[in-house]
């Protein structure tokens, strides 16, 4: 008897674990053409505020859906896209020729920018110069026209998206360069430089012109002749500039698919834009 | 028999003065390192706290809003890393200090385990937690994987704590529990496990600033999310990891990295303030 008992109850709590368990695996209910179920996305720290942003708005028109957002840098979203441990990588560069396997969608622009000090008389600096001060062949700024001081050269760590568009724009090695101080993400690079009078790096428009109107001392220099801004971006006249993407591996599922097609809607523009990034038109 | 060559004013040498000086300066500026810290954190963000950012939602990638869903997120990953950490810890201390005589060369092993992982940087033990607890047992990313990496972490601080303070009670205690006939099982608990409390109270302490400070071992075990997680198997974002994403990721948010510091802070002080008046609270109540 007592045996039977607990069978029926081992029954009706197995019988539970599958109701829950059907409840919380990742499906899509044809039904009433609801979407449900989780999306995993990792990868570019860049992109990962913006991607938060989208997943939060992409939550609130389907409640049945989590939109989880994690960082670790766009060499992790791709591995992360190819392995499966993720649904989405997040890129915050372009694909390399051979990296086929995968599919990017572009999500939004951002312009790279060299960046001083405002109290820096410096105006304009040609790209032979901008080479010639990162390979340390000149070390003072009055070498380029500006105060007897020496330069700290601000450069980003190896895996970081600014770097390779940086360094393929001006056909350098990581190697060749000479380095006083390292950073990581835009707002340290900022941080750096607006403490620094001595200082050049590149980082991101939209960040760097964020701070500006917050006050920092901050001076965007020109490129080329063409003012860096996010007009500038948009248009595709300002040469240093990069697209941050989503990848999958293959066709995406359903729900990623959805989300994609949300991120680059043209609905979502205002959120770009307050994240400081380009928006993307694809109706044109 | 120290304080009464400082005292004797007379018979001061050079040699005492210059002890003396240096002494007072290593005081003061640990003192000032302190105060520094704590009024620039207060001064940058005293202006910003209130009940409404400490109860409700981040929006705009943190720089509005607030920062609810990261102290519960925070306080889950704490609870899971104390309740896995804590009974762990007492054990291996009581083996150790206690039942490991018989066995000497096994507890130094076990020693020699623990002083090495107490200085592994914890990027290493993120990077253990993100392959074993979210990719070997599927956890993902999730509160329970990031609290299991961080008692990991913390272990090692707990049991040396713990031993020391149960190795510091004199042997007359358990020679005098032994002698009235009591059990190792009612010295233990009645007579050197309170005696050893203090001990172990330093441990906890340690452990709960380490665990709230971590960022390293927590960005790819209980991730980024900044949204209320609804079980311990969901991804949530640490305070400390908020903090660092607002002051390195996300332009303009230094403002609310300051509040958020501020609340850190103040969280690390009552919860220390807890500890320390638990502890006194059971000491004075099984004396």
């Amino acid at each position: 008897m007592v045996h039977t008992l607990y069978l029926k109850r081992l029954g009706l709590v197995s019988l539970a674990f599958a109701s829950l368990a059907a409840c919380s695996s990742p499906s899509i209910d044809s039904s009433n053409g609801d979407l449900q179920g989780k999306i995993i996305l990792t990868g570019s720290s860049t992109v990962a505020p913006l991607a938060s942003e989208l997943g939060k708005r992409f939550e609130e028109d389907h409640p049945h859906v989590r939109v989880d957002v994690q960082t670790g840098g766009s060499s992790r979203g791709l591995a992360d896209a190819r392995s499966g441990q993720a649904d989405i990588g997040m890129m915050s560069r372009d694909l390399a020729i051979d990296e086929t396997d995968v599919t990017a969608y572009a999500v939004a622009k951002d312009g790279v920018a060299i960046v001083i000090h405002a109290d820096n008389p410096i105006t304009e600096l040609s790209p032979e110069k901008i080479v010639e001060i990162y390979k340390g062949d000149v070390t003072q700024w009055e070498t380029v026209g500006g105060n007897d001081t020496p330069i700290s050269v601000v450069n980003k760590a190896e895996g970081r998206s600014t770097l390779e568009v940086f360094l393929k724009h001006f056909d350098l090695k990581n190697s060749e360069i000479k380095a006083q101080i390292i950073i990581g993400d835009n707002e340290q690079g900022i941080k750096t430089i607006t403490g620094n009078p001595d200082a050049i790096g590149y980082v991101s428009i939209g960040a760097a012109e964020n701070s500006i109107a917050r006050g920092e001392p901050l001076k965007l220099l020109p490129l080329e002749g063409i003012e860096p801004s996010t007009a500038s971006v948009q248009d595709s006249s300002f040469p240093l500039s990069r697209t941050l993407n989503f990848v999958t591996s293959g066709e995406p599922e359903t729900l990623s698919k959805a989300f994609i097609d949300f991120a680059q809607s043209s609905e979502v523009h205002n959120i770009v834009e307050q994240q400081n990034f380009v928006p993307i038109d694809f109706s044109k | 028999m120290a304080s009464k060559i400082f005292s004797q004013s007379s018979s001061k040498t050079w040699p005492d003065f210059l002890l003396l000086g240096a002494t007072w300066t290593t005081a003061i500026s640990i003192t000032v390192i302190f105060l520094w810290v704590v009024l620039s954190i207060v001064g940058q963000g005293l202006g910003q706290l209130s009940l409404e950012f400490l109860l409700t939602e981040p929006m705009n990638a943190g720089r509005d809003g607030g920062i609810a869903p990261m102290l519960i997120s925070t306080l889950l990953i704490l609870v899971v890393c104390l309740a896995v950490a804590l009974p762990l810890g007492l054990g291996t201390a009581l083996l150790l200090a206690e039942f490991s005589v018989s066995d000497k060369r096994f507890g130094q092993w076990v020693r020699r385990s623990l002083d090495f992982l107490a200085g592994v940087p914890s990027i290493v033990f993120g990077l253990f937690g993100s392959v074993f607890f979210s990719k070997i047992l599927g956890l993902g990313f999730s509160l329970l994987s990031g609290g299991l990496t961080l008692a990991c972490m913390v272990l090692p601080l707990l049991i040396r704590a713990t031993e020391e303070g149960l190795r510091s009670q004199p042997a007359s205690y358990r020679q005098g529990a032994a002698a009235l006939g009591l059990s190792k099982t009612t010295t233990l608990f009645k007579v050197l496990l309170p005696a050893a409390l203090p001990g172990l109270m330093v441990g906890l302490v340690l452990s709960v600033g380490r665990a709230l400070a971590e960022t390293a071992a927590l960005i790819f075990t209980s991730g980024y999310v900044d949204r209320f997680p609804a079980s311990l198997l969901d991804s949530g974002r640490a305070l400390s990891i908020h903090i660092f994403d607002l002051s390195m990721n996300v332009p303009g948010g230094d403002h609310n990295a300051a509040a958020s510091a501020l609340v850190l802070l103040a969280l690390l002080l009552i919860l220390n303030g807890l500890a320390a008046f638990i502890s006194l609270r059971w000491s004075t109540k099984i004396k």
